[in-house]
């Protein structure tokens, strides 16, 4: 299924909905958005990844930039992994820095 | 087909059509379409890096009993994913602010299947991914 991002911006957090795979050959098409949306300066990112189908580490190493982009104030939530997308969050460590939730509830 | 990020997606479909065709239980079939995807990213960024077009890489499946083998084939220089140092545990512990970006898809494909193995033959690095079906 073919990638695609939807982008929701409030004044404190901005909400980026993937679908279908996410691979190296579209990462870069993610990190431009995570660009655009950072210039805001929002306090929450929040990645909707329930319809997400694929996630390689290229996904990985652009939540990384997002995080090192925008700064320890900025908190990263990743809201719907689950099955395999969730493990290699897991594997990879992610959840140590990453709130993962499945439906959207801030916590701050 | 062509050594470009692109042909992931075809990559990826094959990987599934054989795991299919074998059996494979659905996470370990995910495991595996991940392990030849991130490996094939390797080859076609870092390995053809300085090649031009009509680079390519190549995949063949194999089914043997309930075991699946996957086999990449490209011709970029020499190199072994094994020899690669592997993230440790400390490192995947750390806030993302304060970790090192690479070394996870290798990281990722080799943990993802039952047995990883690379040998350089004729001029072609052979990157082998093994499977079984997962049913008892």
């Amino acid at each position: 299924m073919a990638f695609d991002i939807s982008v929701k911006q409030g004044s404190d957090e901005a909400i980026i909905k993937l679908t279908g795979e996410l691979d190296a050959a579209v990462a870069p098409k993610l990190k431009e958005t995570i660009e655009k949306v950072a210039e805001a300066k929002p306090k929450r990112l929040v990645f909707d990844v329930h319809e997400l189908g694929f996630m390689a580490s290229a996904g990985l190493r652009v939540l990384i930039f997002a995080k090192q982009k925008m700064g320890a104030g900025v908190t990263l939530y990743v809201i719907g992994s689950q099955g395999p997308v969730l493990n290699t969050l897991t594997m990879s460590g992610f959840h140590h820095s990453v709130i993962l939730q499945d439906a959207y509830k801030p916590i701050e | 087909m062509p050594a470009v990020l692109e042909s992931l997606v075809e990559i990826r479909h094959f990987v599934k059509e054989a795991a299919n065709r074998a059996r494979i239980e659905d996470s370990r079939a995910y495991q595996l379409q991940l392990a030849v995807d991130e490996i094939a990213t390797n080859v076609i960024l870092y390995g053809y890096k300085d090649a031009g077009e009509g680079a390519v890489i190549s995949i063949s499946s194999e089914a043997n009993g309930d075991v699946l083998v996957i086999i990449l084939k490209d011709q970029s220089p020499p190199f072994d994913p094994r020899a690669m140092q592997m993230p440790e545990a400390q490192n995947l512990a750390r806030p993302l602010e304060e970790r090192k970006i690479g070394g996870l898809g290798i990281f990722l494909a080799i943990q993802g299947v039952d047995r990883f193995e690379y040998r350089h033959e004729d001029g072609s690095n052979l990157n082998i991914f093994e499977v079984r079906s997962g049913h008892d």
